[in-house]
């Protein structure tokens, strides 16, 4: 399996560093991509689905590279440029495929705000219009500098995976910023899961002085934030873990992450 | 004190449209403070400077107990600034009311130095307005925070023409370390990629750090690209595609 993926990522290079710029007209990703046995959806067609037609015109699909992700994943990027070479779009595929992520550039700072059901139906057209599926369950729903963030969490077994999930961009109109969908790898759970009240009397002993414990302990799979042996790098599996959160003597909030099963702990996060 | 002067001399000979400054506070997020240990305020720092340098800046700065009120004042005159530490919407006697801030490290735990953004206003009378400006710290993203005003730069955002040649980034209530890592690392990338400072920022708003535990906001220009003046576009290694 490494031997393949590093004969795949290998053969990717190959063709990325060979191809030259594709255009509207003659775009070359997709027959570069299907003959290094890749099922890459090209860049000009989810365009389609997001720009006006009038606007495509003129657009170059560049050559695609191997990227790894903010979260580890080996993935294919496309990127649409105008003929002065700004960046108009770009897009990441798993390696079967599978959307993971899009971006447009310069989405209208359009002023007012979305209610959050108008946000939620205009996140899920734009999903569908790309033809993905609906996550399950509610989405969260809040906002930043001008953008409206909707956000399904994901959840394996009840138990929610910090910071992956479906997460989609909008503009106060509506318009699609961009959209991420992250899958982290688990690690195996712990042959037997730690009860609760000694999450919590574990976690007391940990605390500094003067610190409270003010909520959890919740279970969540967690990539550990920091830790004394130094920080973990992001295609680290995620682990099953108890987490309580507090205060610190001087008010700031913090947040503990204790291995579900021994009970060591995992992370540490603070809020200054 | 060698650390210090060597600052001193770095900021003094850098002119300060070419300058940045990267500060952090490593002090108060200690083992000896906290009573666990902490690397995040060191990572931050080193994802600030590092892209900063390969945007072709001269960066100066201090991480740690030489990150004092007397460093910063020397340093907030740069032309891009970055700032981790405690922030809040302190109180300003002058003002009356609480206009926002940050604490110094100071080798201190507890009772830091504040640096208002009054103060900072005063380094920085005859400066133009700062090209990039980060304060990675609670509150400072708030309508309420004068720092934005105290580099220059107004608080709106501007899109199309006249825009400012100018970009804050600061975050809304309590901003978490280890969603801020995520958020700023997507956000340098987009810059060492060629984004505009806008397009970075949307782009940061969706790496998968937890929504709850931060709430970014920015001001100034969005298709600002923060080089220094005599850089042009910097070498990015082909990976710009302009």
């Amino acid at each position: 399996m490494y031997k393949s993926r590093w004969s795949l990522s290998l053969l990717i290079g190959i063709i990325a560093a060979c191809s030259a710029p594709g255009t509207a007209i003659a775009p070359s990703t997709p027959a570069l991509a299907a003959s290094a046995g890749l099922n890459v959806r090209p860049i000009m067609s989810i365009a389609a689905a997001l720009i006006a037609p009038t606007e495509l015109s003129g657009l170059i699909a560049q050559p695609f590279s191997l990227v790894r992700s903010e979260s580890g994943e080996q993935r294919i990027r496309q990127i649409l440029t105008s003929a002065d070479g700004g960046e108009i779009m770009r897009v990441e595929s798993a390696l079967d495929g599978s959307l993971r992520f899009v971006a447009k550039a310069s989405v209208a700072l359009d002023g007012g705000r979305l209610s959050e059901s108008a946000a939620s139906a205009h996140a899920l057209r734009h999903l569908s219009r790309l033809g993905l599926s609906a996550p399950i369950g509610g989405p969260a729903v809040s906002g930043a500098a001008g953008r409206t963030l909707v956000a399904w969490s994901r959840q394996v077994g009840g138990v929610p995976v910090l910071n992956d999930g479906t997460r989609v961009v909008l503009n106060a109109a509506g318009a699609l910023v961009g959209l991420a969908i992250e899958e982290s790898p688990l690690a195996a759970p712990p042959s037997r899961i730690a009860r609760s009240e000694a999450a919590l009397v574990a976690a007391a002993a940990l605390l500094p002085s003067g610190a409270l414990l003010r909520e959890g302990p919740d279970l969540a799979w967690v990539l550990p934030t920091d830790v004394p042996a130094g920080p973990f790098d992001e295609r680290t599996p995620r682990s099953l873990a108890w987490c309580v959160t507090g205060v610190l003597r001087d008010g700031a909030a913090f947040a503990m992450q204790l291995d579900a099963g021994s009970l060591a702990l995992l992370g540490w996060d603070v809020a200054p | 004190m060698i650390g210090a002067v060597l600052l001193a001399t770095a900021i003094a000979l850098a002119p300060p449209d070419e300058s940045a400054a990267v500060f952090a506070n490593r002090t108060a997020f200690a083992e000896e403070c906290t009573g666990t240990v902490n690397t995040f305020p060191d990572r931050l720092a080193r994802q600030a400077r590092t892209a900063l340098a390969a945007l072709g800046w001269e960066v100066g700065g201090a991480v740690g107990p030489a990150f004092t009120r007397r460093s910063l004042l020397a340093g907030a005159s740069s032309a891009a600034l970055y700032v981790h530490s405690h922030g809040d919407l302190y109180w300003d006697t002058k003002a009356n009311s609480g206009v926002g801030g940050f604490r110094a490290d100071a080798g201190l735990c507890l009772g830091a130095p504040i640096l208002l953004p009054s103060e900072i206003a005063v380094t920085r009378r005859s400066a133009p307005p700062a090209s990039l400006v980060y304060i990675s710290s609670c509150h400072n993203g708030e309508r309420a925070s004068r720092l934005p005003a105290a580099f220059g730069i107004p608080q709106r955002k501007v899109q199309g023409s006249n825009q400012p040649r100018a970009f804050y980034v600061g975050y809304v209530g309590s901003a978490w370390q280890g969603a801020a890592l995520r958020f700023e690392r997507a956000f340098w990338r987009g810059l060492l990629d060629g984004a505009t400072a806008g397009a970075a920022f949307d782009r940061a708003l969706l790496v998968s750090y937890e929504l709850e535990h931060l709430t970014p906001e920015w001001w100034g220009g969005y298709d600002h690209t923060p080089y220094p003046p005599t850089a042009g576009a910097p070498d990015f290694g082909g990976r710009r595609y302009v």
